[in-house]
């Protein structure tokens, strides 16, 4: 139903953005935290509005833009994960020398890229989603402006990013002169057409892959991922970790999903996914075991668990791949505001050594950080079990048996590095060094929520997934 | 709806912990008081059970169902006479094990009492759940608080060994669960209901082949567990630097929960499969007892000696079960509780003397009988049961194991029958060094005798052997309807699959009439 209505919480966070962005003029370094509390404000607003959109399917721009019941739970998931980095944001910056009121400008500004990127079926207009939110990511990276890693962060992802970019855009030139249309539903018909795919529109379709396969860290094209989440400020690398791997995975849910069983061309694409599911989970997990740096350690786990989303996108299978999305956000979020809570004014704790002991010394602080990481390493009661626990049943439904053996097996792998940090946390005596400020209300609402997230969707998932149901039915069904 | 029993068994535990967090930390009487409390009365809800459960019929008894997730996941719980006993043996050691620990441990004391309440929990849910999905949680997270307690209260190579007993554990439970994940899909495919429920998969008849994969999943992880050779790496170490309590439970009641797998899943689901690696399964279990004897006989340590023993101990208990008479299961059920009562009480006793000593050498022991009478009696007991002295607990077990497995096989049983001599030659020989002789030690001359604490928690074990020696009954009779019963489901399909040489999953239609199926998917959704 063509309405303007689906503009509006677009609108919303754009203005938010821009206001933002005004009022940093007008505001004292020390009152910039007024910012992060009024950008809340937008994206409550935000939020609001696409619960009252559910199933009223608005489009605007001829289906260019519309707010289908997947666009909706993906924008108020990512609204949920930016209000939760908002409130990360407050004490760090002030603590961590990045006092800039544009961080929460740009924090806004990549949510929208987000929500462009999940509520278009224009290849052209996910295009232009991507590259706000590619813009918003690299100028964030880089917002620690004295740290010569978090400028390394910066230049590294922008100029990575640029070329996955240029691939992206040759492969939708490629697609859009095999298909003639840049529009999803055509280009899917034309490859389900068949005989006409062809190796123009089959080259296409992999350097599109290409170039999501960058902003979902899938191996072999994650080489910036560590380095980008190492040098970033921590807020902002628990973005990068799970707000454009959602939208990433969004679109290829909308886009390569539906390709198949179409055997022959498109064959060929699904075992080329396969082998980089294989890549991904395997190489992430393995390398992260060598890591002494817990946000490496981090980064290489989030590049095993885009492995394993991708198994549900393999399996065919929407509802698991947006439960395990959501399940992610909040375990992940969580760990890194666990590791944000442990640091001080101009330090951060972020060695495997600096952890030992802190479990008891900071019982609160220890105890949900590792919950978020037993969660990760998929360990029930929690929500990483059952998240994982539909991916792979799917894929064995699928009858993808010896893809879920490796994911099984990388996993075991995981267990061991996410059970090292809880060995320093809890197992050896602390350093003694390690004095944090622990006062920091906000942060600790975080923890709360995603350790309430983490347990709900770990116990009681019902009422999210009949959400998810209902997002993933306005899919079309082929 | 009737008393919701195995619920409350199973979460009272849970909610002692959620209560102990609330207690300041340096009220440590209060906190061990609290969960001593909690055990105790769990331990008494418990024992409705065993006085309500109906030995006469095979079905599962006290069902709770209810829906949880959808998709053939439930909350389904439900006990026989397989399970019963080792869920009252689970809440029998439970507060035995928080009294052994009172001054055992003195650092983080609320921490560890938060993970033993939180263990209790994860095992019970392993032994009454019937549903697959809900099997597997509690499967898993049952180890999570056995992780943190040998890794925060162990010795002094903790980290390794708690390392080692998760990752080799998982590396078993993930390849279940994929075959948990294989048999739900094929179950889907035959019948187009999704199911967990166990008694759904017992009617399901699998090509052999297939069932040859997913016993490997299921054997490999339960063969972990139990611990079979060649996969018993991880139980000394993991024993050895255990803090006691942690010992006692893995050793009575974790190991158990392989064994019990064996029966419950790996068994009655692939009985074609099991005949096919029967032999295999056989040598390996007289391996294990075999080996894990001689290598009790050389150990320097004592823990050491009664973790191997416990090798030797379940690899006679897994030969008993794939025996597949009544005897042989029977026998190894009881053999399962005797192994718990006798194997923890000599952990206890372990920890009895390191808490005096803070040593665990043979070397640095000797004639401690004489400055400790009345804790040599209790050891007296706790070693004779484990070498299976007629009158008391192990000799009943063992008895019956070695008939059982005299009737399948005659070679096995002459090999298993070594695992009675090389018991009772390390433990005696053990027992010689450290209790007579002279007192090598000057450190012994200031041991004092156990105190009433010590005491109050070994007179229920040693009681306990002594019944289970002189009056098996009460425990057999209870048993017998549901072994014959999972030993007909083993026999019948083996028999029924011989018949119909198919090679395809049969169609559920065949097996239940329509409606019935219909009727499941409609309670499913």
């Amino acid at each position: 139903m063509s309405n303007i209505a689906a503009l509006f919480p677009l609108v919303i966070i754009v203005a938010g953005a821009l206001l933002v962005l005004v009022l940093e003029v007008f505001l004292k370094r020390e009152n910039k935290s007024y910012l992060g509390f009024l950008s809340i404000l937008f994206l409550i607003v935000c939020g609001f509005l696409c619960v009252r959109f559910w199933n009223k399917d608005y489009a605007y721009f001829g289906q260019a833009l519309f707010l289908d019941n997947l666009a909706l739970f993906l924008a108020l998931l990512f609204c949920v994960a930016v209000a939760f980095i908002i409130l990360l944001c407050l004490k760090y910056i002030s603590s961590q020398d990045a006092n800039h009121g544009e961080i929460f400008a740009l924090l806004l500004l990549a949510l929208s890229g987000m929500m462009i990127m999940t509520s278009s079926s224009d290849l052209l207009v996910i295009f232009l989603g991507l590259e706000v939110l590619s813009i918003s990511c690299y100028a964030l990276a880089g917002l620690r402006r004295k740290d010569e890693r978090s400028g390394e962060a910066a230049l590294k992802y922008f100029l990575l990013g640029s070329f996955a970019s240029a691939f992206l855009v040759l492969g939708l030139a490629f697609l859009y002169g095999a298909s003639g249309s840049l529009r999803i539903p055509v280009v899917i018909d034309h490859f389900r057409a068949g005989s006409a795919a062809g190796l123009l529109s089959l080259a296409g379709l992999a350097l599109v892959l290409v170039g999501f396969g960058f902003k979902i860290a899938l191996v072999p094209f994650h080489m910036w991922t560590p380095d980008v989440y190492e040098g970033a400020p921590t807020p902002v690398t628990a973005l990068f970790s799970v707000g454009p791997k959602a939208a990433g995975f969004a679109v290829l849910l909308r886009v390569f999903l539906n390709f198949w069983p179409a055997s022959g061309e498109t064959g060929l694409i699904f075992w080329v996914l396969w082998v980089i599911s294989v890549l991904t989970m395997v190489i992430g997990n393995l390398v992260a075991l060598r890591q002494t740096n817990v946000k490496r350690i981090l980064a290489y786990s989030s590049i095993a668990h885009a492995g394993y989303i991708l198994v549900a996108v393999l399996a065919k299978d929407n509802a698991s791949l947006i439960f395990y999305l959501t399940a992610y956000l909040f375990m992940n979020i969580g760990a890194f505001a666990a590791v944000i809570g442990l640091s001080k004014k101009g330090k951060e704790y972020l060695e495997l050594e600096d952890f030992a002991g802190i479990g008891f010394k900071y019982p609160w602080l220890g105890a949900t950080f590792a919950i978020f990481l037993f969660s990760l390493a998929g360990f029930p009661p929690t929500a990483g079990f059952l998240a994982k626990f539909y991916v792979f049943s799917a894929a064995v439904r699928a009858d993808l048996v010896p893809l879920v053996i490796i994911g099984v097996l990388a996993s075991l792998v995981s267990v061991f590095y996410y059970l090292r940090i809880i060995v320093y946390m809890y197992m050896r005596d602390p350093s003694g060094e390690v004095d944090i400020d622990i006062e920091n209300p906000a942060l600790f609402l975080v923890l709360f929520l995603c350790l309430y997230g983490v347990l709900q969707l770990g116990i009681f998932p019902g009422n999210i997934l009949v959400l998810i149901k209902q997002a993933v039915a306005s899919l079309p069904v082929l | 709806m009737s008393f919701p029993i195995l619920s409350v068994v199973t979460f009272l535990p849970l909610l002692g912990a959620i209560l102990l967090i609330f207690i300041p930390a340096p009220k440590k009487n209060v906190q061990r008081g609290l969960a001593l409390a909690f055990t105790f009365v769990v331990f008494f809800v418990s024992l409705a059970l065993y006085f309500q459960f109906d030995s006469t019929t095979p079905e599962p008894q006290f069902v709770e169902k209810a829906a949880w997730l959808g998709y053939g996941i439930n909350y389904h719980m439900g006990i026989d006479g397989i399970s019963l006993f080792l869920v009252l043996l689970t809440t029998f050691l439970f507060p035995i094990a928080v009294l052994s620990s009172w001054t055992y441990i003195q650092k983080r004391v609320k921490e560890y009492l938060l993970f033993m309440l939180l263990l209790e929990t994860g095992i019970l849910g392993v032994f009454v759940s019937l549903n697959l999905f809900l099997f597997y949680v509690f499967w898993e997270a049952m180890l999570i608080p056995m992780y943190f307690l040998i890794g925060v209260w162990g010795g002094p190579r903790r980290i390794y060994a708690t390392l080692k007993f998760v990752l080799m554990t998982m590396f078993g439970s993930l390849l279940m669960l994929v075959s948990i994940f294989v048999l739900y899909s094929l179950y889907y495919k035959a019948t187009g209901v999704y199911s967990f429920n166990i008694f759904d998969y017992y009617k399901m008849i699998l090509n052999p082949q297939v069932q040859g994969w997913l016993f490997l999943g299921f054997g490999l992880a339960f063969a972990i567990k139990v611990p079979m050779f060649p996969f018993h790496t991880w139980l000394p170490d993991a024993h050895v630097e255990a803090p006691t309590a942690g010992s006692v439970i893995l050793a009575a009641v974790l190991l158990k929960m392989g064994t019990y797998g064996f029966l419950r899943f790996a068994l009655p689901l692939f009985p074609d499969a099991l005949m096919k690696f029967l032999p295999l399964l056989a040598v390996l279990s007289i391996i294990g007892i075999i080996y894990g004897g001689l290598m009790a006989l050389i150990q320097k340590d004592i823990k050491s000696l009664v973790a191997y023993s416990s090798v030797s101990h379940m690899g006679l208990i897994m030969l008993a079960v794939f025996s597949l008479n009544l005897e042989g299961i029977e026998g190894a059920i009881y053999q399962m509780l005797n192994h718990g009562l006798s194997t923890g009480a000599l952990f206890l006793i372990v920890g009895i003397l390191y808490e005096r000593s803070h040593t665990r050498l043979i070397k640095d022991f000797g004639g401690v009988a004489s400055q400790m009478p009345v804790f040599t009696a209790f050891f007296l007991v706790c070693m004779l049961s484990s070498v299976g002295l007629p009158g008391l607990n192990g000799f009943v077990g063992e008895i019956l194991c070695l008939f059982g497995v005299f009737q399948s096989h005659k070679i096995y049983a002459y090999l298993a029958i070594t695992t009675v001599i090389l018991a009772a030659a390390y433990l005696l020989w053990m027992y010689q060094r450290v209790m007579h002789g002279p007192v090598k030690n000057e450190k012994i001359l200031s041991f004092k005798d156990m105190n009433g604490r010590e005491i109050a928690y070994f007179v229920p074990i040693i009681i306990m052997m002594f019944w289970m020696g002189v009056y098996p009954q009460s425990f057999l009779r209870k048993m017998d309807t549901s072994v014959n019963h999972l030993l007909k489901r083993v026999r019948n399909r083996e028999k029924v699959f011989v018949r119909e040489v198919e090679n395809r999953v049969i169609p559920w239609e065949q097996i239940v009439p329509k409606k019935r199926a219909a009727e499941e998917k409609k309670g499913d959704e």
